[in-house]
């Protein structure tokens, strides 16, 4: 029995699925819902915040954090997987520095935490992560802002505007906010433009609305704010606001529409009596 | 020669570092900055081989920047200077140790005071008022012992350090040609001309 | 089928969940009530014990360092930090060991306290590791931190075994924890003083323990406050006498037998 933990957990099944890595999945499926979004000049992460229990200290639950001045990261899945994976890629930050006098690229820091997460379905005895990541950040020397997604098998890619796992419990998929974010998605969007497209995807899964809501905006290199609640607060009422402007317009048209098709119904009774 | 020099006063510290990067009697430059800053209200000037002095001074820099990026506050100065003397006497004990000397300065923002450390080669470490390395030390402790005025402003504590470089100028033989002079306080680090 | 997942290492369910973990949390929610309340002036805990005997042997007790032979979940973690442990003992003297070198060595490197919630992190990063790493199950442990240190003052934390912490101005782990945070939830106010933090600390555990009175022989108890004169801060774990002392100031403890005999 003993032998077994020395070979690897993950590992084929005859249909050729690496069930492990699937699984791991499912974990980050369970977890909160996370956004991030690419501006023209502006990168936003947006993520869903569970409900701070009353007595619980809000500092400690933490869902977005820097990896360094540039590079800030949100991931969603197990916490307390999360942290120990954060802190690696930390001091893989400070350390690459140190080697080669520079800060990391935002595809290098995305690279190396996707080779651990690799490394973990791979190696003998140890169960994958189970938490999938949003990396936002500006390399040195550049304007273009990034977006990276890393997941429990260790894949990473880069995106436009992108989520991670949505809350299983309220019965919606990922699929949501992915095909919102599809559909909405505008090249070179304005910080505002940008912010909003985030906090638009993420109610389309978090009902609380603003108090439930974590928003970093990133402008430039080592340039990072956490919106304050009062701001999300005003993106979300004016979201709301448009909103409802848009079923008041579809309301008018429908109404128009019906008694247009009312008044021609009326029209060709009338019609039809005339005839009689 | 390589001088570096450093005081508190009221609120602040200051330090200050000869810019002569020489092998054997041969200067190579006269710009190098020998301060660097590990954090926002943190400073220490590296002094003795160069090559280790660097490199030191780097993994310093790193690990106390790795441990803000950890626990979102610095450091603070003490606990600094604690973990930097605890490299030194490690890397003593080992097969190639550094031969660098430190004056490490910081203003602890919880305690709202300025901290001056001198560290050497050995791994010692003392908190001091005024401190000095290299040859410039024969010359200016005694000038410190002297004029160094804890509750003094920061004015006259350059004017201290003033005393204290021109005294080097006037007797030493291979005295350094330029300083760099940095200063630390509430607001953080800069750099000043004297 | 399901026990496919849940017979060996800590691996993930279909489902995406660790089943090793969450049998190991449903091992604490057995054991006996640990609760800490957070003060504007200090931090209180107090636990239930389970191994109670009158023949048991608390002579060891010194004044800081806990009950000597026979304490059961008050540990002095370091100067600044008291730790309350719910789940298995043996685990938790395992995790209270661990906690006490990582706290010498941050005193070593940096001649300094360690800070309380670098502490609670390190021990959760050891309880994640026993999540992931092949062949070994998870601590079932839970831990209440209580402790002081400059960057946050007075703080309260609470770890369990999946390697997840959080900080908390009060909370209760263990059997009746649901009970007892509730009335927490109820009584618990903002900015009270250690003085009214340990009565309230004290008058929920008299109604979520199981026995009608309590008595030193089935709490411990204990307290961190600052000492102004010292400058540092001061961690208290209350002796048998003393918290039967503060039973009777607080008008909690159990009637006398004799002297109800007597009238």
């Amino acid at each position: 029995m003993s032998r077994s933990y020395d070979r690897a957990l993950t590992v084929f099944s005859p249909d050729g699925h690496l069930f492990q890595v699937e699984y791991a999945l499912e974990a980050v499926r369970k977890g909160t819902c996370a956004v991030g979004v690419r501006g023209k000049s502006v990168a936003v992460l947006g993520v869903e915040k569970k409900s701070v229990l009353q007595l619980q200290d809000p500092r400690t639950v933490r869902k977005v954090v820097m990896l360094d001045d540039h590079v800030c990261l949100a991931f969603a899945g197990l916490t307390a997987d999360g942290r120990v994976l954060i802190d690696k890629a930390r001091v893989e930050c400070q350390s690459h520095r140190l080697t080669v006098e520079d800060p990391v690229t935002i595809e290098y820091i995305t690279r190396h935490i996707a080779g651990i997460q690799q490394k973990y379905t791979q190696s003998g005895g140890v169960r994958p992560f189970g938490i999938s990541t949003l990396i936002i950040g500006f390399d040195p020397h550049d304007t273009r802002p990034r977006l990276y997604q890393t997941e429990p098998s260790g894949i990473y890619s880069a995106w436009k505007a992108s989520t991670s796992c949505i809350a299983n419990a309220i019965g919606r998929s990922s699929k949501t906010v992915r095909e919102f974010l599809e559909k909405n998605y505008k090249e070179d969007m304005t910080r505002e433009e940008s912010i909003k497209l985030t906090v638009k995807s993420l109610l389309e899964v978090v009902q609380t609305g603003a108090k439930n809501i974590e928003i970093s905006v990133m402008e430039s290199y080592g340039k990072v704010t956490n919106l304050e609640l009062s701001e999300i607060e005003a993106i979300v009422a004016e979201i709301e606001r448009e909103k409802e402007a848009d079923a008041e317009r579809k309301r008018s048209r429908l109404a128009a529409t019906a008694a247009g098709q009312a008044a021609m119904a009326t029209r060709a009774d009338a019609g039809q009596s005339s005839g009689q | 020669m390589e001088t570096s020099f450093a005081l508190t006063g009221k609120g602040y510290v200051i330090i200050a570092a000869d810019t002569t990067a020489a092998r054997s009697i041969v200067k190579m430059k006269v710009d190098e900055d020998k301060i660097k800053e590990l954090g926002t209200h943190l400073l220490m000037a590296y002094s003795g081989e160069p090559g280790d002095t660097v490199q030191f001074a780097e993994y310093v820099e790193r690990n106390i920047r790795l441990y803000q990026i950890r626990n979102l506050y610095p450091l603070r100065p003490p606990a600094a200077a604690s973990w930097i003397r605890r490299s030194l006497a490690q890397s003593l004990r080992s097969r190639n140790p550094y031969s660098v000397n430190l004056l490490l300065g910081g203003y602890d923002q919880a305690e709202n005071k300025p901290n001056l450390y001198w560290i050497d080669y050995l791994g010692s470490v003392v908190e001091v008022p005024f401190a000095a390395h290299g040859y410039g030390s024969y010359f200016a402790l005694s000038l410190l012992d002297r004029y160094h005025d804890p509750e003094a402003p920061l004015e006259e504590g350059l004017a201290t350090l003033k005393r204290c470089l021109d005294e080097v100028a006037k007797r030493l033989v291979v005295s350094p040609s330029k300083y760099m002079v940095k200063v630390v306080d509430k607001d953080g680090v800069r750099e000043v001309e004297i | 089928m399901a026990r496919r997942y849940d017979s060996r290492t800590t691996i993930f369910s279909p489902e995406g969940r660790l089943y090793q973990i969450e049998y190991a949390m449903e091992a604490i929610s057995h054991a006996g009530t640990v609760l800490g309340v957070l003060a504007k002036d200090g931090v209180v805990l107090a636990a239930e014990k389970r191994v109670t005997g009158k023949l048991l042997d608390l002579s060891g007790a010194k004044v800081r360092g806990g009950y000597g032979g026979s304490g059961e979940k008050m540990f002095l973690l370091n100067s600044n930090v008291i730790g309350g442990v719910a789940g298995i003992t043996s685990d938790a003297n395992s995790l209270v060991n661990y906690a006490r070198t990582v706290a010498q060595q941050h005193l070593l490197q940096y001649n300094d306290d360690i800070p309380v919630e670098v502490l609670a992190q390190r021990l959760c990063d050891l309880k994640q590791g026993y999540t992931q790493y092949g062949g070994l199950r998870p601590f079932g442990v839970s831990i209440l931190y209580a402790g002081y240190d400059p960057h946050y003052q007075f703080q309260l934390y609470h770890s369990d075994p999946s390697g997840n912490y959080s900080g908390w101005k009060a909370t209760c782990i263990g059997a009746n924890n649901g009970t007892a945070q509730s009335l927490l939830k109820q009584e618990y106010k903002d900015d009270i003083s250690v003085e009214q933090a340990i009565s309230l600390v004290l008058r929920v555990m008299s109604k979520t323990m199981d026995s009608p009175t309590l008595g030193s022989e089935k709490l411990e108890f204990a307290v961190l406050t600052y000492d102004e004169t010292a400058k540092q801060p001061k961690a208290k774990i209350y002796r048998p006498s003393e918290i039967d002392a503060l039973l009777v100031a607080e008008g909690l403890a159990k009637k006398d037998d004799d002297a109800e005999m007597k009238s």
